[in-house]
């Protein structure tokens, strides 16, 4: 008997680490090259979408998701996935929100995330490398904190929980919530666009 | 592409941009088993930078775990394809004719307050990719799409306190927006 190709690849051994890192190279490059043909790469256009200028970040980032999950969804029902395999961070409930609040007051305040800083730097922008210059001492503050901070860090963690676990269903509830979730929260903005501004143009 | 995806602005309609990037995000997952990432390699990095430099540093818990499986915390995916985004990056801006090295800003708005922000910003994302345990790319993206429950937390948080403090900083930004 020939075992069944099923993926992921990586965790189902049918590619070796060395051809894995290769792929990480490959998948980078064209993640920067759509970032920066998506407009990702400039601060000033994901600051837009804080202020109901442009919602092509929240826009971009919601359709990503559907996208991708109605992938999982339409493998996983032939049997070509085994989601269960892919990789999701554990639920830590309290750390997240803190982590969350933080993160938004960072990304407001710079315009950049980490992600789309990398890329901008690639651009030239100047505000890029002195944000993940930032980033590094950040980074360099957290490990001097986390001492202090252990605790908290890793308190309320409820291990990996998918939507489906919290309301019950299967991964196809998960699915038709994600979708639900994103189409009505880009609805919502372009609700709040319109009634804030003008609209974009 | 055709004339037809493309926004005003030279940037590619948002729908294309989130199916294109939506089909690499599940071929990442579906080759790699893990998505994209971006703020572990700065995490890494960092503690690979204080692991070389001193060596007592491996006394800090949080250094430690990035040194469990060998002496180099940057043979890591993540690290890699992070080296890849800002390659795809320059690419596409030299290539779009967008590569200036130049800040983004409003034009009126002093460069060294916006490197002092920029620089703020930074050091506050990157203390708050370590409590929730990745970024808009780790918990955003591959979060969502694999129906986490922390990364809706996680997101909403995100967007409550960047729409709650926004109106304190909005002098850095073009008031018509990226288009004028």
């Amino acid at each position: 008997m020939i075992d069944t190709l099923i993926l992921p690849l990586f965790k189902n051994g049918f590619l070796s680490p060395e051809a894995n890192m290769f792929f990480a190279l490959i998948m980078g490059i064209v993640f920067g090259f759509v970032l920066e043909r998506t407009g990702f790469t400039r601060a000033q256009h994901i600051a837009d979408a804080f202020y109901f200028r442009n919602l092509a970040v929240p826009k971009i980032m919601g359709s990503t998701v559907v996208v991708a999950s109605t992938w999982m969804i339409i493998f996983s029902w032939f049997g070509w996935i085994d989601l269960n395999l892919l990789f999701t961070p554990s639920t830590y409930i309290w750390p997240y929100v803190v982590g969350g609040l933080l993160f938004g007051a960072g990304m407001v305040i710079a315009g950049y995330c980490p992600g789309t800083a990398v890329a901008g730097l690639g651009t030239g922008k100047s505000d890029a490398l002195v944000f993940l210059l930032g980033v590094f001492a950040g980074m360099f503050l957290y490990f001097i904190l986390y001492p202090f901070i252990a605790t908290f860090a890793s308190s309320t963690n409820l291990g990996v929980v998918k939507l489906h676990d919290l309301f019950g269903g299967n991964e196809y509830t998960s699915y038709l919530l994600t979708v639900a979730l994103e189409s009505g929260i880009i609805l919502f903005m372009m609700l709040l666009q319109k009634l804030t501004r003008k609209g974009t143009k | 592409m055709n004339k037809h995806n493309h926004n005003s602005n030279g940037y590619w309609n948002p729908y294309v941009g989130g199916i294109v990037l939506g089909t690499m995000l599940f071929l990442t997952f579906a080759i790699a088993s893990q998505g994209f990432g971006a703020s572990g390699t700065f995490s890494r990095m960092t503690a690979q930078f204080l692991v070389d430099s001193d060596k007592s540093w491996l006394s800090n818990a949080y250094i430690a775990s990035y040194f469990r499986h060998g002496d180099n915390a940057l043979l890591n995916w993540t690290v890699i394809e992070t080296f890849g985004i800002l390659i795809g990056g320059f690419v596409s801006a030299l290539l779009a004719g967008r590569f200036v090295f130049k800040a983004d800003k409003a034009p009126s708005y002093p460069l060294s307050k916006r490197f002092f922000w920029a620089f703020i910003g930074g050091m506050i994302v990157a203390v708050a990719t370590r409590l929730a345990r990745g970024c808009t790319s780790g918990q955003g993206l591959d979060g969502m799409a694999t129906f986490s429950v922390g990364a809706w937390i996680f997101m909403f948080t995100t967007f409550a306190s960047a729409l709650i403090l926004s109106p304190l900083f909005k002098r850095q930004w073009n008031d018509e927006g990226e288009k004028s």
